[in-house]
């Protein structure tokens, strides 16, 4: 199926935190989240952290509770859900906090119920996009340092044993079957290895 | 006289409905509707004593000219309800001048969904309430190999988007998607046929609108395409597209709609019969002829109740009112503005005449929202398909 329609279908049924003074803009806010079929909770005043199980947080940035959304804001920045700010103010102490939040989306006062269920969506697909992306990053910094920990593994014995490359990256290999480790745990086992001779060498 | 000044003695209401311009064969049933329930207010004493005054214009299937009637009919006229459109690019053009003025627009056609409120009052079918149950019944009686054909604006683009997820869950195929413009020409429905004649599908589905849509069936009829084995099926072919095209056009294919003329209840025969009484035997009674009728009685009950037509007090007044419409029973679902219905599906005859085939006796909660419903949210069993 059609991501985009994806994205859409997977709105319902989304677990969004409403985190708003209570008032009548709250209320017509939750019925119309409710209208397009999520599951809509409500927090207030600001929490400390995030809620378990939020998909989305809708924040009300009002400059009154400034600090207490700073706090939140530095909680367990590894699982942030999805943040949408609302404002009523676009002068830059507003923005900076919009910005501080990592929201992918704003919704503006008065909220208006056209113009939600986009909002929603995009910010939706932008957080999905970001999150894979860091995931991919994570990954290719893993791969990245494994692959330098090998590199450097090589030269280690390319030195010590006068071994060309091939040969020392066989070596690595053979190691690391025998003695059921991963490459780059043998590498790093080869490098620490080396560090401990080095040192005897230099003390004596 | 007849001077628009605010007159206290009447509650003056807005009517927009086109009577010239591509949809003014159904718009016209939707206007003589709305007038017809009117009538009958004001022959049983009006509302509080006091007369209900159409103020109409003729937008003539103009989103523009909607717009600025709209303008007028809250500024000049001093309207604070107002009952209109079809087409959802008039809508969308109404519906911010009833935002701008606090007013309220009762709007009495089936739609793409995705839109609420709260200054509308929706009481014609949602997908929910029209497309599912639609996609099951051909499925079962026809096939699950589709054509689409459709007018070039968003209604049928987001039915059609519908209607292609059910076909793709019932691991079916849609052969060919063609969007014909809104005013089409004769060269435009060839293309159709031809693709028709091509690809062979088992169902046509058709989101074509107002007068292109006796086209459409005219030159399926000139192919000499056989409807029972691969039928037009349609949300929007009422009774007024019928009327239009002739009965020899319209035999053996399908609409899904939750009234047609020639339903058997009591309130149904009784509504048929007064708008035939006023406006002849030959005049069309339309699913959004019969929505029109509906609203008007349900927000002049509404005004009846509260004594005021401010729009916030009678719209608290409409929520969860029950109303018995000429289809059953209805309500407005607090929730969404919109309106629970009855689904029913029907096959027209060699006389022109739609006779039910599929008709539950099921009311569905309407729900604008829903973007992928499941086929199997109806369980073959509530499915008593009547072959005919």
């Amino acid at each position: 199926m059609d991501v985009a329609i994806q994205i859409l279908r997977d709105l319902r049924g989304l677990r969004v935190h409403v985190v708003h003074p209570p008032d009548t803009e709250r209320t017509r806010l939750i019925e119309h989240l409710r209208r397009i079929g999520c599951m809509v909770e409500t927090q207030w005043p600001v929490p400390d952290c995030w809620a378990d199980g939020a998909d989305i947080v809708l924040l009300a940035i009002e400059h009154d509770v400034r600090e207490d959304i700073q706090h939140l804001l530095k909680s367990d920045t590894a699982h942030r859900p999805t943040i949408i700010a609302i404002v009523s103010y676009e002068d830059p102490s507003t923005l900076q906090l919009v910005l501080e939040a990592g929201a992918v989306a704003v919704v503006e006062r008065p909220i208006r119920p056209f113009g939600l269920l986009t909002n929603l969506t995009i910010a939706r697909s932008l957080w999905l996009e970001r999150r894979d992306a860091e995931k991919r990053m994570r990954k290719l910094e893993r791969k990245l340092a494994g692959i330098q920990r090998i590199q450097k593994a090589k030269v280690i014995l390319m030195d010590g044993q006068g071994l060309n490359e091939a040969e020392a990256y066989e070596s690595i290999r053979r190691q690391a079957m025998s003695k059921r480790l991963s490459m780059d745990d043998m590498a790093a086992a080869i490098i620490h290895a080396n560090e401990l001779l080095q040192y005897r060498v230099k003390g004596d | 006289m007849a001077v628009a000044d605010d007159n206290p003695d009447v509650w003056r209401v807005g009517v927009l409905f086109s009577q010239t311009g591509v949809t003014q064969g159904i718009e016209r049933t939707q206007l003589n509707a709305t007038l017809l329930a009117i009538e009958e207010l004001n022959a049983s004493g009006g509302i509080l004593g006091k007369a209900i005054e159409p103020v109409m214009y003729d937008p003539a299937s103009d989103p523009k000219k909607f717009r600025a009637f709209a303008e007028r009919l809250f500024q000049v006229d001093k309207i604070k309800l107002l009952f209109a459109c079809y087409m959802s690019s008039t809508r969308k053009a109404v519906l911010p001048v009833a935002e701008a003025h606090r007013g309220l627009l009762f709007y009495p056609t089936l739609y793409e969904g995705f839109e609420y409120s709260r200054h509308c009052v929706y009481t014609g079918a949602a997908p929910n309430q029209n497309s599912l149950q639609l996609a099951k019944f051909l499925f079962s009686a026809y096939g699950n190999r589709f054509l689409f054909v459709g007018s070039n604006y968003i209604y049928p683009y987001e039915s059609n988007r519908v209607m292609g997820d059910f076909v793709s869950q019932g691991k079916g195929k849609i052969l060919d998607e063609i969007y014909v413009p809104l005013y089409p020409d004769p060269k435009d429905f060839e293309r159709v046929i031809s693709r028709i004649k091509t690809t062979s599908p088992d169902v046509i589905f058709s989101t074509v609108v107002g007068s292109g849509t006796a086209q459409l069936y005219n030159a399926y009829r000139a192919a000499g395409f056989d409807p029972t084995r691969m039928p037009i099926a349609s949300l929007t072919t009422s009774e007024a597209e019928v009327a239009e095209m002739g009965a020899e056009a319209a035999e053996g294919h399908i609409t899904a709609a939750p009234f047609f003329e020639t339903l058997s209840s009591p309130a149904a025969r009784r509504f048929v019969s007064s708008f035939k009484a006023k406006y002849g035997a030959n005049a069309p009674v339309t699913a959004g002829a019969e929505a029109s009728y509906f609203q008007l009685h349900l927000a002049m009950r509404a005004v009846a109740k509260c004594g005021t037509d401010d729009p916030e007090q009678v719209l608290a007044n409409l929520r969860d009112a029950e109303f018995d419409a000429p289809q059953g029973r209805v309500r407005i679902d607090p929730e969404n503005n919109h309106t629970f219905l009855w689904p029913r599906i029907a096959r027209l005859d060699r006389n022109g005449r739609f006779q039910a085939v599929w008709n539950p006796g099921v009311r569905v909660k309407p729900d604008p929202y829903c973007v992928v419903q499941s086929l199997d949210d109806w369980s073959v069993d509530e499915l008593p398909l009547l072959h005919s």
